[in-house]
Formats: C-alpha cells, sequence, structure tokens
C-alpha cells in the first residue's frame, strides 16, 4: 500500500501486548490487533483492542486457528476485524522481525491489506520508567510493493501513535505494580478454558 | 513470579542463616538459593553463596559449575564457554554442563550452534526426555517441523502413554499438512483424548480441525474414503458441553 497510513493504537490495546510480554519474559509472544479502518478517515487504521494469544511454540498452526476463528466471530459482531500482529521475540536483544512474524502477518494481510507487525522494542520498553518518552514501545513494519515487511522509519510515510499521549505513565504504572499476572491469553484459555481471552476486568 | 522466587531466597538464606542443622541439604540449599538468586538477577546474593561454598568445596565440580552460571548470569560468555570447556576436560559426561553449553548458545542467539550441541548431546543421553522436547521447540520455532516431527516421534517411542507427546505430534503434523500427515495427526489427537480421558480442549478442537481440513484436501477423491462422522460429532459434543459449563460467554464462537 503505497498511502501514508497512520495507525492509531488504543491506550488499553497498547498496555494489553506489552504486560502480555512482560508476563512470559522468557518465551516469545504474540497477539493480534483488532480494529477498522477511521470511518471518516480512510488513511488511518483505528486500533482498538488486542488480544493476547500464545507464549510457547508460537509457530503451530491448530492453536492460532482456533484463535483466528473465536476472534474474528466474537469482534465481527461488533464491526471490527483483526488490522495487526503483535510480536515479542524471545531474546532481550533481539530486534530482528523473524519469519514467524512475517508469516502471521502475510496471512493477515490477505484479509486486511493495510494490516501492520508490531515488534516490542525491548530496549525502549526498559527505558521507559527512567524517560518521558510518549512515544510507543513498539516497531512498526508495513508491507512494500514488493510485499516484504519494512521498518517504517521516522521518516517514512506509515507511523505509530497512541490515542491517549499518557499512556507510557500508565503503562509505567501498571509495571511497577505488576499488574501483568492478571493478562490471559490464549494459551492459557485452551488450558483452562474458565480463563478469558477477553481479558474482560483487566482495565477495571 | 518474581516476588514469589525472591521470597523464596529470603527465607532460604534465612535458614541458612540460622544453621539448618542436616549435613548434606544446607550446601545443596546454598545451590538453590545460587542459582535462584541468578534466575532473578540478584548477583551479590549469589556471589556470596558461591563463596560460602567455595570455601567448603575448594576443588568442587559443581562450584564450578556454579562459577561458570554466574558468568553466564554476567552475560560474560567469553569466559563463561572457557569455563565449561574446561569443566567438560574434566567431567566429559557431566549432563549439566552439557547442558549449560547448549543454553549458552541459544541465549547468544546461535540457534544453529544450540541445534548442533543438542543433537550431539542427544546421541550420548538419548534417555533425556526434556532434551528431546527442547530440540523439538527449537525446530518448531525455526519452522522445520519435520524434524520436530522425528523429536515427538522418539518421545512417544520412549513414552507411549505421556499424551502431551502425542498433542505435540498432532499439532506439528498438522502444521505440515498434507492429506497423510493430517489424517495421522487426527489419530494422534484422538490418542491424547484417550490418554486424557476426554478432557484435553486442544485435542477436542484438533478433531474438528483435522476433519475440516482432511474434507478440504480429499476433496474430489473417491468417495469410499469417506471418513466416518462419529469421532467428529463426538468432539463437538465434548467441546459444548464444556463450554457451556465453564465458559458460556464463549459458547457462540464454536463456530465449527
Amino acid at each position: 500500500m503505497v498511502a501514508e497510513l497512520k495507525y492509531e493504537i488504543s491506550q488499553n490495546a497498547y498496555i494489553k501486548l506489552v504486560l502480555h510480554a512482560l508476563k512470559h519474559k522468557t518465551t516469545a509472544v504474540n497477539g493480534v490487533l483488532l480494529g477498522r479502518v477511521n470511518p471518516q478517515n480512510e488513511s488511518v487504521v483505528e486500533i482498538i483492542d488486542s488480544a493476547p494469544l500464545f507464549h510457547s511454540n508460537l509457530a503451530l498452526l491448530p492453536p492460532l486457528e482456533i484463535a483466528l476463528i473465536m476472534i474474528e466471530e466474537h469482534y465481527g459482531s461488533k464491526g471490527l476485524g483483526i488490522v495487526g500482529y503483535f510480536h515479542a521475540n524471545e531474546r532481550f536483544d533481539d530486534a530482528e522481525l523473524g519469519i514467524v512474524a512475517k508469516n502471521i502477518g502475510d496471512h493477515i494481510c490477505r484479509y486486511f491489506p493495510q494490516a501492520a507487525v508490531f515488534l516490542l522494542d525491548n530496549k525502549k520498553l526498559a527505558a521507559l520508567p527512567k524517560g518521558k518518552d510518549q512515544s510507543p514501545v513498539l516497531q512498526l513494519y508495513i508491507r512494500d510493493a514488493s510485499k516484504n515487511w519494512k521498518l517504517a522509519g521516522p521518516d517514512g510515510g506509515s507511523q505509530l501513535v497512541i490515542k491517549e499521549p499518557a499512556a507510557n505513565v500508565v503503562l509505567s504504572d501498571y509495571i511497577s505494580s505488576e499488574k501483568w499476572q492478571d493478562v490471559v491469553d490464549f494459551d492459557d484459555h485452551l488450558d483452562d478454558i474458565k480463563m478469558d481471552w477477553l481479558n474482560p476486568e483487566l482495565f477495571k | 513470579m518474581e516476588e514469589e522466587v525472591l521470597g523464596s531466597i529470603f527465607a532460604l538464606s534465612g535458614s541458612l542463616k540460622l544453621g539448618v542443622q542436616r549435613k548434606s541439604s544446607k550446601w545443596t540449599l546454598y545451590e538453590q538459593v545460587a542459582i535462584a538468586a541468578m534466575d532473578c538477577q540478584c548477583l551479590d546474593v549469589a556471589k556470596d553463596c558461591i563463596k560460602v561454598l567455595q570455601k567448603k568445596f575448594p576443588e568442587g565440580k559443581r562450584v564450578g559449575r556454579l562459577n561458570g552460571m554466574l558468568l553466564e548470569a554476567k552475560g560474560l560468555w567469553a569466559e563463561a564457554e572457557k569455563a565449561s570447556s574446561s569443566l567438560l576436560e574434566d567431567n566429559p559426561l557431566d549432563q549439566v554442563i552439557h547442558k549449560r553449553r547448549i543454553a549458552m548458545a541459544k541465549a547468544q542467539g546461535n540457534i544453529s550452534e544450540a541445534i548442533e550441541l543438542l543433537n550431539k548431546y542427544l546421541e550420548i543421553f538419548m534417555a533425556d526426555h526434556e532434551a528431546w522436547r527442547e530440540l523439538a521447540e527449537i525446530y518448531v520455532s525455526l519452522q522445520m517441523y519435520k524434524q520436530a516431527a522425528f523429536c515427538y516421534e522418539e518421545l512417544i517411542l520412549s513414552q507411549p502413554t505421556v499424551p502431551l507427546y502425542h498433542l505435540a505430534y498432532a499439532d506439528v503434523l498438522y502444521t505440515l499438512g498434507g492429506l497423510e500427515n493430517l489424517q495421522t495427526a487426527k489419530k494422534y489427537y484422538a490418542s491424547t483424548i484417550d490418554l486424557t480421558g476426554g478432557k484435553n480442549t486442544r485435542a477436542l478442537f484438533g478433531i474438528c480441525l483435522c476433519t475440516s481440513a482432511i474434507a478440504q484436501a480429499s476433496k474430489g477423491r473417491n468417495k469410499e474414503d469417506k471418513e466416518s462422522p462419529e469421532l467428529q460429532s463426538l468432539a463437538v459434543t465434548a467441546l459444548e458441553k464444556d463450554y457451556k459449563q465453564r465458559a458460556a460467554d464463549k459458547l457462540g464462537l464454536l463456530v465449527h
């Protein structure tokens, strides 16, 4: 997509994903982003919610297929679809977008061509409590004309903003209070279906 | 999680100070506290414990291993590797040291080296189930599903009644795809359900996924090969019942 797209992520969607990554520090984690194209402005993708997926064996199809079916069924009735994919690498100093993330990203693009992939920026996350940075601790990747995933740089067209400017302050707060313990993902749900991957009580 | 570990460390180190009387367990406690401390990056606590152990066991191999781990925890990879190589010279069949080398390779992102070392390790210690699982998971993360399948086959051969391996094998086969793999996957989801008394949600879903995928893959094929639909409907019924009981708000999402 050549148009300069802007991705606007809601505070809750953003925080949920980062907390999920913090809950499972020693493994890679992933999640999907739910939203829609802004009905008033076609060049803005609104990310309204997120669903944490897995913290083990991210590259196996069965759990992923089940999760996507249930997620699409739930959010479809609200007029939202999967608009992006989130991935956090296993190791702190691994800042590369791996093959699994690219493949899942490609799959999502088949249904939503403007889909983006978000990679957790570990260094930025580590620096969070010290700075006053309002920008998200995520790296934005979009597909270029040849369908390769490219990092969207500050000079590039696309950009990612958090809807609520104080989100990082809230996030830092949650980190100090170890809120990540309350995050439920799809792995948890499949292990015990009483666990609700919608996390309805997380931000109450 | 970290809080609990920290709590345990301080509780354990407290009991150390109180002078736990039984001889062998005191030193094991120091070792355990040292490792737990390293897990939480409390390197000073770890160093103190190791110092105590070093005094008591100056030539000890276990102390040597702990020192190696401390170097790892500090990220001093070159020194840590040197330490483990020299330890291996004296103790070529020490499983823990072998595994530390594999862990180091993984931690530094040398996945191909980790795989090589792990394969060599398994040639010697082929009964180490955790190692087979580790190798399988590494292969899966690299999308090397055939190799992952091989690992699970080894595990199922040696421990045929562990449902976890049947489930993982089925997941890998499904991911590999192709009619034959899908049919085999379905069999292993079925055996997982068998081994878990019908309680494994993932296996129940697996049956449903396989049934759909097999139907897709065998479109236009001989109708005589059609599978009996009982397994699928049993799985669906079981899932619906479970969701109704324990997660009723999600019942509507079971589209199959």
